[in-house]
């Protein structure tokens, strides 16, 4: 399996404050890749440098290279920020549907792409498809998209990041403000991305990392700053993890 | 908010109390709170059906007063006598030039300043603060003092001389910081994960404020327009020393005109005999305030629709 980023000792500082120092990772394509860790060591903060939204806060600083097979450094100064979010999306915490109709949540972003008004109903049903969304809205797509049930919204925003087709798709906790069973329905989505496109999840849900990722990398706080302690295949380090920190975690003992 | 969290507290009371003379002081203590319920009412009422009061007393004086006079020759015929007969036709068309010259002029310079206030500039940066309390210095000035400034730079170093144009610009100055606060505050209340998901799907800040921001902090920022057209309507002093008091008809906006404003100061101070039809003057400008309001919703309406794609 081969990389479809590697990462070399990447930091994101915020003024004064380090969130996260050197973390090298290498995301396999067509895994899914789950960050795990208690809340504040950076998991966030790492995600959301990979498609360098943190270009949006003022004085946060990311150093260090993150690279694609092609080479390009997705640090770099001179990259295309906007072509490069088209090939890595993001999915949130919260579901952030635009406050318009369901038709518009996916013309808005792909006109931005170039792609004419013509073709984007086809798009739309594609994806709301693979979602599992479109028998359930494809009567009101007129309708705005915030009268969509929580989970509903989650899967719509799935499905508008899949339309501008990403290689790599970043999820930040992607069900932890849903119910149980949505969030075992959004859940249950994500996994069929696998081989599809490339997920980077971050969860606090150590179950669901069980589930469905493929990868697990456990970030924790060293000297204050987030990084990561140990990576591996999910199923090596549920069973033996080797970093005391990530074990107690991982077994549920601490964090 | 304040009628759930007294809940919890109020009952908190009971189950605490369980001797009996604790009882008896604990109901004591929640009549006098009931009492002051009470009285929060009827003081909040009464300073509602007062304000209703005002507002009603003024509208039925003017409905009394001015109705009369108006006809299809008030609206559209010449000013005669200074006002005493004829109608306001010409007053109106000057007014709808003005009021055209001061929105044209301050809606783009006002939303443009808003939008760069809010997206483009750190909220706590010199600039941002320094230009929030300029605008903030501005709302404070009295309008006379507009209007001195618009004779001064429009009328006399830009040559405009007494001109709709000049009253217009000098409007539009007045006017710009409710447009701009009303506007920036419109776009601060969005929240942040508007902008964090148009950019995550690798918009431009330019889409993002078309497409989505603009749309969402609409309402807000029509409030503002509302209110800065009605400012401008009801604007005397800045009018007299920069669009002045000519009651011809206006044939471009390099001539004088009389706003309606002006014309209800003069028929009411200058004129005697005057007050009928500076109230009937007074009754087309509360309504051409209401008809401006109403098309501005439906035209923002239709828009809104538009852009967001809802039915």
């Amino acid at each position: 399996m081969s990389a479809k980023l590697r990462i070399t000792d990447l930091s994101v500082s915020y003024g004064d404050f380090a969130a996260v120092r050197d973390v090298s990772l290498e995301v396999l394509e067509g895994q899914i890749t789950a960050l795990v860790g208690p809340s504040g060591c950076g998991k966030s903060s790492f995600l959301h440098s990979l498609n360098r939204l943190t270009d949006m806060i003022p004085g946060c600083r990311v150093t260090g290279e993150v690279k694609l097979p092609d080479g390009t450094d997705l640090c770099g100064p001179y990259l295309d920020v906007l072509s490069l979010r088209k090939k890595v999306g993001m999915v949130f915490q919260k579901p952030n549907p635009f406050p318009h109709s369901i038709r518009k949540n996916f013309e808005i972003p792909l006109r931005e792409h170039g792609i004419s008004k013509r073709e984007v109903p086809e798009i739309m049903e594609r994806n709301l498809r693979e979602v599992g969304l479109w028998g359930e809205v494809s009567d009101r797509l007129h309708k705005s998209a915030l009268n969509l049930s929580g989970g509903q919204q989650q899967r719509l925003c799935i499905a508008r990041a899949l339309a501008l087709e990403p290689e790599i798709i970043l999820f930040d906790e992607p069900c932890s403000a849903l119910d149980p069973l949505a969030s075992g329905v959004v859940e249950d989505h994500i996994a069929a991305l696998r081989e599809k496109v490339t997920v980077v999840i971050v969860t606090h849900n150590l179950a669901q990392a069980r589930r469905i990722a493929d990868r697990v990398a456990v970030f924790w706080l060293q000297d204050g700053v987030g990084t990561i302690v140990e990576v591996g295949k999910a199923k090596d380090l549920f069973a033996s993890p080797a970093h005391p920190d990530a074990a107690l975690y991982l077994s549920g003992m601490r964090g | 908010m304040a009628g759930i969290s007294q809940k919890p507290g109020g009952g908190g009371e009971m189950t605490e109390t369980p001797s009996k003379s604790a009882m008896l002081s604990a109901s004591g203590f929640s009549r006098k709170r009931r009492f002051a319920d009470l009285a929060t009412g009827i003081v909040t009422g009464s300073a509602f059906l007062l304000t209703l009061g005002v507002l009603a007393w003024i509208v039925w004086d003017l409905v009394r007063m001015g109705l009369p006079q108006i006809s299809g020759e008030f609206l559209t015929g010449d000013v005669k006598e200074a006002g005493r007969s004829g109608g306001i036709g010409p007053v109106l068309a000057s007014t709808f030039l003005v009021l055209l010259c001061c929105m044209a002029a301050a809606v783009p310079l006002g939303l443009g300043c808003a939008i760069w206030l809010s997206e483009f500039v750190r909220k706590d940066s010199r600039w941002g603060r320094l230009v929030r309390a300029g605008v903030d210095l501005l709302a404070a000035v009295p309008s006379i003092v507009f209007g001195l400034f618009g004779m001064a730079f429009f009328c006399q170093v830009l040559g405009m001389g007494f001109s709709i144009l000049a009253g217009g610009l000098t409007l539009a100055c007045m006017i710009l910081p409710i447009l701009v606060r009303t506007a920036l505050s419109a776009l601060n209340a969005l929240p942040d994960h508007l902008r964090l998901s148009s950019a995550a799907l690798g918009m431009t800040r330019t889409a993002m404020l078309k497409k989505v921001l603009i749309p969402a902090a609409l309402p807000g920022i029509l409030v503002g327009v509302t209110l800065g057209v009605a400012r401008a309507l009801a604007e005397t002093a800045a009018l007299v020393f920069t669009s002045g008091y000519s009651t011809r008809w206006p044939s471009g906006l390099g001539d004088s005109g009389r706003a309606l404003s002006v014309h209800i100061y003069d028929l009411a101070m200058n004129i005697p005999n005057g007050s009928a039809r500076a109230s009937a003057s007074a009754l087309v400008l509360l309504l051409l305030i209401l008809a401006i309001s109403y098309l501005a919703s439906i035209l923002t309406d239709r828009w809104l629709q538009k852009q967001t794609g809802t039915k």
